[in-house]
């Protein structure tokens, strides 16, 4: 009676798999392998029926004269779960799948009961992600589910051809919890989520199937008998621990950790066995998806997820928080954007060399005027102002011309946003830069254009994903500070500017006449009209103290007497 | 069989297997012990043949492979190789599979023809055994360490299957293991209990008492050997899983 897979048959009787040659004394090494777990979820359904029994699949033929009313078109597949064919249901035109379970109806009279207890309660689990019951029964001794036809590929197909980013697969995990939290709330658990059963239809939607068949086709600890075959239906690798140990136990949390080990091979390729890697660490993933992807693998049902909706929410944080997928459509959606953006970027990098240029033919003709001007010319000259402002324009113009460099680039949008301001507010080429400064901000604004700039940040980040956590760099934070400072200094200087032309100008020390304006400025007043006299004569000491320091070096140039109409003493 | 563990090993029975042989090798790896030597000799003695055709797949010629498995297993046994052991690839079957490929990369640096016949050979392995079954692995289908895993799976349910088959032998049940190891994964492949029955002149629920035993032994032994071979018996479901991939 020994099994001579050689003559007889090359298929395992249990489990439909080809076996080789070399096959431990002719049986089935993955059935022999499954006998070593303790226990099983769904015990062999061979024994549901009766010992002599072995699930062939009947041929389309077959198959069309006990279902007149369908046009058989071909076997799709079988397995350990039953076979399953494309049909058409003619009267409503639409293709079906048929499911036959792998039973020998006669055998068993107790699970026809069963069968449509289980039938009715799946059949009510109407969702999108869910492979939908149109209709079971037994018909000639097989029991059967005409079922949605899915036209697409299932999971593990899409796995193995590697086509599957991670970035796509965490757009699928939130539909599977969807159809797993549905399922679970109905009070159905899955108990055998695999990639097999995650079928992807032709827009890319997920369709989970074989819902609690492995419980009906399974059987219940009271009607174990001696000669059970404690045997793990299908693949035990996306079982929980707890399934493996009892299936009495099992509750949708195994679901959950079975969506875990799903998950985990959608990211990496590779199941979750041994003491393996966090997902981060074997692809640029976000570095948070580690702590779902172990929290939904934990070994004790309790320190899992509790509800497939949880993982799904968290999943869908991090997706929307951090870097979205570059798909197609959203590559194209960039592209239109950064075209948007070009114009008025290329607009700000324009102004902010006019501002350039306007500054070194100020100081070309200021050269000229100081060596070969007249006298009276170069009275009216103020060269230390003029070089405060030609100074600050430049850096000013410097920070639009690289914002306008950045905002080419999507990248950087507080920085753009500034640059626009400035290019508004800043230096003699304003007149283009005002206008060119509200196209910018419109143009930023728009959330498109907010998105794409989150792209570029991201895309700029892409390489180290993992420190996506990790506060804005140091470098951005510093450049803006910076644009800030100037800004602030800058508009200083500018309201300073009446508060210089009061300065005294006799003691011919530029930065001797400007530090106590500036300290002025910076003191415990700045405005004039609303201070104390007290202060003002007390601060109008200190600006003679340090006029009377008399910085020498610094002297740039004797200014004429004339010039000192302007001092007050007491005004600052 | 001829991957059949030593005797003194094998008789130790199952008390043995319950403490696990690799975790004795890995407890005195620091100091040389009789015991954890021997372990580790039963050890290579059972899953030579993986590492055999690992490096067949790596390309090396059937004589040499030959002399660099044995040398790999001289050089494991004498010298104190367990001291790299990493703690973290606490398995028997990684550890092997690192240490062979490391042995392979190291040698082809060395000269190896002033190293070859030289050293003791102190496992007996039967070579033209291991070649005649290296010829018959498909081609080319797996790589070197997919062969590996896939013969290491192989392996393990042969020595299992070979030890209750012994273990029924010594009982003198002989026969109804024959009868019912096919049983072991399922129903028996299409024979009804009756026609078992009726051939091995029993009742049908002696027959079917029997083969409950029989499936209990085997997953027990299963997974004694499975312990045998990692560090706390908590990896035995894991290890399982991978054996389980290695040959899907």
């Amino acid at each position: 009676m020994k099994r001579t897979p050689m003559t007889e048959t090359h298929q395992c009787p249990e489990c439909g798999a080809e076996l080789t040659v070399d096959a431990p004394r002719g049986l089935c090494p993955a059935c022999l392998l499954k006998q070593g777990f303790e226990s099983s979820p769904a015990e062999n359904l061979a024994e549901t029926a009766a010992p002599a029994s072995r699930f062939t699949a009947p041929t389309s033929e077959e198959l069309a004269r006990r279902f007149p009313q369908l046009e058989i078109l071909e076997l799709l597949g079988q397995g350990g779960m039953g076979a399953v064919y494309k049909a058409r249901q003619p009267s409503l035109d639409r293709l079906v799948a048929i499911k036959i379970l792998p039973i020998d109806a006669g055998r068993d009279p107790a699970f026809a009961e069963r069968f449509t207890r289980e039938a009715r309660a799946l059949a009510r689990l109407s969702h999108p992600h869910i492979v939908g019951i149109y209709d079971f029964g037994q018909a000639d001794g097989l029991y059967y589910f005409v079922m949605e036809y899915v036209d697409g590929v299932n999971l593990r197909q899409l796995v193995a051809s590697r086509q599957l980013s991670p970035q796509q697969a965490l757009a699928l995990v939130p539909q599977i919890c969807e159809a797993l939290q549905f399922a679970h709330d109905e009070g159905i658990v899955h108990r055998d989520v695999k990639p097999e059963n995650i079928l992807l239809d032709k827009r890319g939607r997920v369709k989970i199937a074989d819902f609690g068949l492995a419980k009906l086709l399974g059987r219940t600890a009271g009607e174990a008998t001696l000669t059970r075959v404690e045997q793990v239906m299908g693949t035990p690798l996306y079982m929980a621990p707890e399934q493996m140990q009892s299936s009495h136990a099992v509750d949708h949390r195994a679901d959950i950790y079975s969506l875990g080990v799903v998950f985990y091979e959608m990211l990496t390729g590779e199941l979750p066995l041994g003491r393996f890697a966090p997902p981060s660490q074997k692809v640029h993933v976000d570095v948070r998806l580690d702590e779902i992807v172990l929290r939904t693998l934990e070994r004790e049902p309790d320190r899992r997820y509790q509800h497939a909706s949880d993982v799904k929410s968290e999943v869908e944080s991090i997706v929307s928080r951090s870097a979205p997928t570059p798909t197609p459509v959203d590559n194209v959606a960039s592209t239109k954007c950064c075209s948007q953006v070009r114009a008025p970027a290329i607009g700000l990098v324009i102004t902010g060399i006019l501002n350039w240029i306007w500054v070194t033919v100020m100081v070309a003709v200021f050269s000229y005027v100081m060596t070969f001007g007249l006298e009276s010319e170069r009275r009216q000259l103020e060269p230390q102002l003029l070089t405060v402002v030609g100074i600050t324009i430049l850096t000013l113009s410097a920070c639009i011309m690289f914002a306008g460099f950045k905002m080419l680039r999507c990248q950087a949008y507080p920085l753009a946003i500034i640059g626009s301001l400035l290019a508004m507010l800043v230096g003699p080429a304003i007149l283009i830069g005002l206008p060119i400064g509200i196209w910018a901000l419109v143009v930023l604004t728009q959330p498109e254009v907010r998105r794409a700039f989150r792209r570029g940040r991201d895309g700029d980040r892409a390489p180290n994903l993992r420190r996506a956590q990790a506060p804005a760099r140091p470098f951005q934070l510093l450049a803006v500070a910076g644009f800030a400072l100037m800004l602030v200094s800058g508009l200083l200087f500018v309201a300073g500017s009446p508060t210089i032309n009061v300065m005294p100008r006799n003691s011919a020390n530029f930065l001797g006449s400007r530090w106590p304006a500036r300290a002025c400025l910076f003191g415990s007043s700045p405005r004039r009209s609303v201070r104390p006299r007290k202060n003002r004569r007390r601060n109008a000491s200190r600006s003679n103290q340090h006029r009377s320091r008399k910085r020498a070096s610094f002297t740039l140039t004797e200014l004429p007497a004339a010039s000192q109409r302007v001092y007050e003493p007491s005004v600052c | 069989m001829k991957t059949q563990p030593p005797n003194d090993v094998a008789e130790q029975g199952a008390r043995v297997f319950a403490t696990t042989r690799w975790s004795i090798v890995l407890a005195a790896q620091d100091r040389e012990s009789p015991d954890s030597r021997k372990a580790l000799a039963s050890l290579c003695l059972t899953y030579w043949y993986p590492v055999y055709a690992f490096v067949r797949r790596r390309g090396h010629a059937a004589h040499d492979a030959q002399d660099l498995t044995q040398e790999f297993f001289a050089t494991l046994l004498e010298k104190s190789y367990l001291r790299s052991v990493d703690r973290e690839r606490g398995r028997f079957r990684t550890f092997l599979l690192t240490a062979v490929s490391r042995f392979l990369s190291n040698q082809r640096e060395r000269s190896r023809a002033s190293k070859r016949g030289g050293g003791n050979q102190p496992l007996s392995l039967d070579f033209a055994t291991g070649e005649s079954r290296y010829r018959h692995e498909p081609a080319d289908a797996w790589t070197p360490e997919r062969l590996f895993d896939r013969r290491w799976a192989f392996t393990l349910l042969d020595t299992v299957l070979a030890r209750l088959e012994d273990e029924y032998r010594r009982q003198e049940k002989g026969p109804l293991f024959e009868r019912l190891q096919d049983y072991i994964t399922g129903d028996g492949g299409g024979s009804a209990y009756a026609e078992t029955a009726a051939a091995l002149d029993m009742t049908e629920g002696a027959v079917k008492v029997a083969v409950h035993r029989l499936r209990r032994r085997y997953r027990e032994t299963l997974r004694e050997e499975i312990a045998a071979t990692v560090e706390s018996p908590d990896e035995i479901d894991d290890e399982l899983k991978r054996l389980f991939d290695a040959i899907a």
